[in-house]
Formats: C-alpha cells, structure tokens, sequence
C-alpha cells in the first residue's frame, strides 16, 4: 500500500513550516527550531506521530553531526529535510525500522539538494549585494536588497518542500512494503545501527577533536547501555 | 549624534537576520550594514555623505559567527559615533573578523548546540514527551543565544576599540573547551541509546556494547568512515529490498 490522504491544506501547511524552517537554519532567525529534533517533530505532529518524528529528528542529528557549520563551510540543510523525514516516518504503515531508515536517508538526500540550493541563492546574493549600487543613498537600498535574500531563501525552502514533500513519503511507503524474510531483515536491522553507531563516533569526532575525546566517549557509551537496561 | 535605546534596540532585532544575504564575495557584509543602519542613521544625522561612506564602509567583506556578530556591530557603531578615520575602522574590523568567528563556532556550533541537542536526545530516550524534550531544548538553547545577541552588542558599544580584551577575558572560550568531553560522552550514550530505541530493539547489553565498540572505532578511523557509515545505512535498505 503506498497510497496515502492528502489534503491541499495539509500539503501548503507542509510547504509553509518548509519555508520557515529553512529561513530559520541561515537567514532568520537561526533559533535552530530548524534542527532535526525540532523540525522533524514538528513533522511528525502533523500527521500524528510526534514521538516517531522526533526518533527520525534524533537519527538525522548524528546523520549531520559530522558536518558541523564552521566559517563557509558547506553541510546539508536540516530544516525542510527534517521536516519532510519526520512526516515521512509518521505516515508510514508500520514506523518500523526500515521505514525509519529510509526516512532518515531521505532527509539526508533531501539536506543535500537544499545545500546546493542556498549555493547557487549565495551566488545570487554574491551580485545583489557586491553590486556598488547597493550602498547608494540613505542604506535604504542595501535594506532592500538584503530583505530581498531573505524572501528568496524562503522562497526557495518552500519549493524545495513543496516539491519533495510527497515523492520522499511516497519512496518511504513503497520501501516499507518489501522484505519480509525475518533473515535478511535482522542483516539489515544490524548493518542499520551499526552505521548509525559509526556516524556518532565520527560526530564525536569531528566536534571534538581526535585523540582528546575517547575516554568520555566510552563512558558514554557505559552509561547509556546503564540507562538502557534500567529505564522502562 | 548619540544613539536612542530604540535604535540600539532595532540593531539587535536585525542582528538576527544578519545572514540574510550571505553571499561568497562579502560573506555577511550586508547583513552588518543592514544591522548597523539605525544606529549609524542616527549616528550620523544630517550628514548624508558621511552616512553613505559609513555603509560603504561596513557592507565590505565580514564574517563573524551571527551570535557574535552583534559585539562587532555595537563596536563599529562606537567607532563611527567617536569619529575614527577610515583607516582605523578598517584595521579593526580586519582585527575582528578571525576571532569572532572561530571563538562562536567552538563555543555554540560545537559546544552549546550539540551539548543541548543530545541532552534533549538522551531525555527524549529516557521516556520525556517528544513534544516537550523539543520544546525544551528550544528555550534552553535561546535563553543562552540571545542572551549572548545581547551581551556582545553591549560590550561593543561599550568599549568599541577596546572590544579585544573583553572578549579575550570572556569564559565563552572555557565553555567550549568544557563541553567538548561532556558532548563526546553525550553522543557515546545517545549512540547506544538510540539503537536500543529504535524499533525492533531492546535493552540487550550484548548488542549495547558491541555499537559502542562501533562508535569507538569509527572515532579512529579517517574522516572517509563518514561516507561510509552513510552506505551502510544505504546498505542497511537494499539488504531489505532484497529480502
């Protein structure tokens, strides 16, 4: 089954919090409700599934974490693509683990697509705001101009949403329903959490410097397996 | 002319929108004239060619960590309202640009940002609401941005020129240095604690320690283990598709 409702409201709902979202993460006002514990809860609220959103969101900042934003760098955009994980992983049939796999990838793919986006809009803005004529007169045209980059950095997370939204929940629904060997889904299952485990060491990493960090990190690991075991 | 609080005010409500038109070639050298341009009206009122030389001057080529960007702001708003030549402004904001940067990105991208982010992840695994572990590390984390938005555009125009030493004695480098161990430790338990959560997992210690000795190793390996890790999660689809 890979059918599924949805509304026009529903659909410019998404589209907008898209808008929003990818607005927040860069251009305004970076409160991080663009990061994916946020955003794909918010996505997973909105078709019932918040907890589901939020297990995707927490996926996706490990899947991210190793490209944090220092100076220019370049790192895959998290606002709409969270968005679009967390409400994928909600709409699916079972919210087991393949479709939270694939949704988390597909926001991967989706934060991907939105980078080489605000690339080509940072080209843009190179010519809007570069241009000599910006600085001329009272600053109202620098105002202008820099208001412009703004409306068109929403603009352009709106499409991206817009556009992404419904094929990334239709590919998430039609994976889910393949496989039912119990053999190759335990594989699978492991080389899943296995990766994810990978992406956390080299998150770790990367925000921490190699060789300085280890030791805590194996105790982290000791008191999450605690925890694990003792919490319901 | 001196500066209104409302005008000090409506620079800071623009400094969130600092990066509005970062671009390659000024990086956010727009968004600095964009914050700065009510305190620099005021500044120099009644005087349209030293306005204009002013946002010249500041929509040249910049970049700061955007929660920083507010010090830089408030100290090239002091600059100007004392009347420094030029060439002085220039050296300054050449002075400013590197540490702002460097010191914002150790400080929240890789301390206070992930340092709340796995803490919501561990709460969230721990049983909180998924709503309210969200929510909550929304207002924790911007009870400290925009308290630091406030602070630096303060400090700048406090001291202007002198900006360096105070944000050389700042603890925002301490805090960074600080939540480097208690980050690494965070993503060791959101690691294993987030695989145990996933569905079709549980609390088996076994499997627990065998995704940290996972994560461990892929702490040491080069930074290609990444790319890798992402195929195995690829993998992870088509092992299933295949079943």
């Amino acid at each position: 089954m890979t059918g599924f409702e949805l509304s026009t409201g529903s659909w410019i709902l998404v589209t907008a919090l898209g808008a929003l979202l990818g607005l927040d993460a860069i251009s305004w006002p970076q409160a991080m409700i663009s990061r994916p514990i946020v955003a794909a809860t918010v996505g997973g609220a909105l078709f019932g599934a918040p907890g589901g959103g939020f297990l995707a969101g927490a996926w996706l900042e490990l899947v991210v974490g190793r490209h944090p934003p220092f100076g220019a760098a370049r790192y895959p955009e998290t606002g709409p693509a969270s968005l679009i994980a967390g409400a994928a992983f909600a709409l699916s049939d079972t919210r087991s683990l393949l479709p939270l796999v694939a949704a988390v990838l597909a926001g991967w793919t989706i934060g991907w697509v939105g980078m080489h986006a605000i690339a080509t809009l940072r080209a843009f803005n190179a010519r809007l705001i570069g241009d000599p004529g910006a600085t001329r007169g009272d600053g109202s045209e620098i105002a202008r101009r820099h208001r412009l980059g703004i409306r068109l950095d929403a603009l352009r997370a709106g499409i991206l949403t817009g556009a992404l939204f419904v094929p990334a929940v239709l590919a998430v629904r039609w994976l889910e329903t393949w496989g039912t060997d119990p053999g190759p889904r335990a594989v699978s299952a492991a080389l899943a959490v296995f990766g994810l485990a990978a992406l956390g060491g080299v998150a770790a990493r990367v925000l921490a410097g190699k060789g300085r960090a280890w030791p805590a990190l194996v105790a982290g690991g000791l008191v999450g397996l605690l925890l694990a075991w003792w919490s319901p | 002319m001196m500066p209104r609080t409302s005008d000090f005010t409506a620079t800071l409500l623009r400094t969130f929108a600092v990066q509005g038109s970062w671009n390659y070639r000024t990086m956010i050298g727009g968004g600095i004239a964009y914050a700065l341009l009510p305190l620099l009206q005021r500044i120099h009122a009644g005087d349209p060619v030293a306005l204009r030389e002013a946002i010249e001057r500041h929509s040249s080529a910049f970049n700061a960590h955007p929660y920083l960007s507010p010090l830089a702001i408030g100290a090239f708003a002091r600059v100007e309202h004392d009347g420094r030549d030029p060439e002085t402004i220039e050296r300054f904001r050449a002075a400013l640009r590197g540490p702002l940067g460097a010191l914002g990105d150790q400080a929240v991208w890789a301390g206070w940002r992930p340092f709340c982010t796995l803490s919501a992840v561990v709460a969230f695994c721990m049983g909180l609401d998924a709503r309210v572990a969200a929510l909550a590390f929304v207002l924790v984390y911007n009870a400290a941005h925009v308290g630091l938005r406030v602070w630096g555009l303060r400090m700048g125009w406090t001291h202007g020129l002198d900006v360096g030493p105070i944000l050389k004695g700042s603890p925002l480098k301490a805090i960074g240095a600080g939540l480097v161990p208690i980050n690494a430790a965070l993503i060791g338990a959101v690691v294993v604690l987030l695989s145990l959560r996933t569905p079709g997992f549980g609390p088996s210690p076994v499997l627990g320690g065998a995704i940290a000795v996972v994560s461990l190793g892929a702490f040491f390996l080069p930074a290609r283990a990444g790319t890798l890790a992402i195929l195995t999660l690829f993998a992870s689809v088509g092992v299933w598709l295949l079943s």
